[in-house]
């Protein structure tokens, strides 16, 4: 199994302020810059950088290319992951994309995963001005077309639903070829089911139970092998899912310092895709971080659909029924890797049985602090890591077994 | 189809309908997948009342789980769900996604 790090960039609002101190953006992107820098020598495999737009205190992350660039100046070894770059034309001309992930990819010397989405937030889908109803089918067509830009020469052009543009040579062209691995957020089971058919790999943003993991890993292989039409020119038959980190020397060491960020990240995420609050953010005015601090701490697992309470109405206990509001209600709990480094491997060992590729961790949340993710970050990579890098040899002839007799051209990483 | 969880659909039509619909995806049909999957999402509602009778938000989550991607399902106070088509034509991923959609909740609700 491989690890890698996401990143939302988070800044929560000070509990007693109504804005940022001013260099509190400046220090945050700093901090994350140290903390890939470090992951990249103890062995960490990836970074995944989102990019989101307007969603303050959750993702001041709104141009991953420039700070995944800077990344790639302070690191040998570690791919830099767009997890995800927003597709629909609105956001991004596909022609734009295909530029910035090319050049990105050169100055790297080819460590670039391409990861796309379409988001499905209300401040970004309206700040943009892109209808929720075509955003997938609007995704599909720029990726599809994206890709061809990055392989062909010259673009021969494209009169499409969304987007057209003349026959132009799109340039430079990606170092790797005939391109990155290509990846697509999925935050529901289906988007995974989507991704095996059109060959990408699946960034699971669902917070995945490890048997869950297990049959959707079994599920996106099979259609890989019977029922892929790929999008690209070559497939990346990989599947990632996502889980918190802190690790730490005792399990309530770990809780103080992981918990809250964790849930923090929970809050914020459902506030931002829940229709009653998102669509109703009050841009430079809000404070999220203080809701979150004034609401009990049973009640805030409502507004992900947890406790009874709260727009999700659920039983305590009881995980809601809707996948996304599960992941969230799943993403506020102690999270799969917050506690020692024996606790952690336990938790990894079973994905691992699960033939899981990659571990995405959310070490920056909330209002953790820079020093304890440095530590985490260290103690894991000291720890745990080493040992599952070890076995990965094994992981992939297990994968090579389930890509036999799969005829297209393959680049991946994992 | 095993690359599909058709297969484990117990009530035969709606297994039939299913696979049909998969027969449509590849073919390329992808409004037929979607008409398909709306179908049997409807017809899950129905014979499963309970899973609106508590009202409300849990009621209402399960009119929006429904993928809102060019066809979706609205409700009129306590009337049955209907489809509402906002286009009829669809790319692959929404197929895809409307089917997958239908499955997982007729295996997940024991039919």
């Amino acid at each position: 199994m491989k690890f890698g790090l996401f990143y939302e960039h988070q800044l929560p609002k000070p509990y007693d302020g109504d804005q940022w101190d001013p260099d509190a953006e400046h220090k945050l992107l700093k901090d994350a810059l140290d903390q890939v820098e470090l992951a990249d020598q103890l062995g960490f495999d990836y970074i995944f950088e989102v990019e989101h737009h307007f969603l303050e205190e959750y993702a001041h992350s709104s141009a991953p290319e420039i700070f995944l660039a800077a990344a790639s100046q302070r690191t040998k070894n570690i791919r830099l992951g767009h997890g995800i770059a927003l597709m629909p034309p609105r956001y991004n001309h596909p022609a734009r994309v295909a530029e910035r992930i090319s050049t990105l990819d050169l100055i790297s010397d080819g460590r670039v995963e391409f990861g796309t989405g379409e988001s499905a937030s209300e401040m970004e889908l309206g700040g943009f001005g892109v209808p929720r109803e075509e955003k997938k089918l609007q995704w599909e067509e720029a990726t599809r077309q994206c890709v061809r830009m990055m392989t062909e020469t010259p673009y021969p052009g494209y009169e499409g639903a969304y987007f057209g543009m003349p026959e132009r040579n799109v340039i430079p062209k990606p170092l790797q070829k005939p391109h990155p691995p290509l990846w697509v957020a999925s935050s529901r089971r289906e988007t995974t089911m989507v991704a095996a058919r059109l060959g990408m790999g699946s960034l699971g943003f669902a917070f995945e139970k490890p048997e869950e993991a297990a049959e959707r890993v079994q599920q996106y292989f099979e259609l890989v092998r019977e029922e892929c039409t790929p999008i690209g020119v070559a497939i990346n038959p990989s599947l990632a899912v996502l889980s918190s980190l802190m690790c730490c020397d005792s399990d309530e060491e770990a809780m103080a310092k992981g918990v809250e960020g964790t849930q923090f990240f929970s809050y914020s995420l459902a506030y931002y895709y829940n229709p009653f609050t998102g669509a109703k953010h009050p841009p430079g005015k809000g404070h999220i971080y203080k809701k979150f601090k004034d609401t009990p701490e049973d009640e805030r697992m409502g507004m992900f659909g947890g406790r009874g309470r709260g727009f999700g109405g659920f039983k305590p206990d009881e995980e809601p029924e809707d996948e996304v509001q599960r992941a969230l209600w799943r993403a506020a709990q102690r999270g799969g890797c917050i506690g020692t480094p024996d606790f952690i491997r336990e938790t990894l060992l079973k994905y691992e049985a699960a033939h899981l590729d990659t571990m995405i961790f959310v070490a920056q949340s909330g209002t953790r602090k820079h020093e304890d993710i440095m530590e985490s970050l260290e103690k894991f990579g000291k720890q745990v890591l080493p040992e599952f890098k070890e076995r990965h040899k094994e992981h992939q002839k297990w994968r090579d077994g389930q890509l036999a007799g799969v005829d297209f051209e393959i680049n991946s990483s994992i | 189809m095993a690359a599909t969880n058709v297969e484990k659909i117990k009530d035969a039509e709606l297994r039939e309908t299913m696979a049909t619909a998969h027969k449509a995806l590849k073919e390329g049909d992808y409004l037929g997948v979607v008409r398909r999957s709306g179908d049997v999402y409807l017809e899950l509602l129905e014979r499963k009342p309970e899973l609106l009778a508590e009202g409300g938000i849990p009621a209402m989550m399960r009119i929006r789980m429904f993928p809102r991607l060019g066809a979706r399902l609205e409700r009129e106070g306590e009337e049955a769900p209907t489809l509402v088509w906002d286009r009829e034509t669809f790319g692959f991923s929404e197929a895809v996604t409307y089917f997958e959609f239908a499955v997982d909740q007729l295996v997940g609700e024991g039919l």
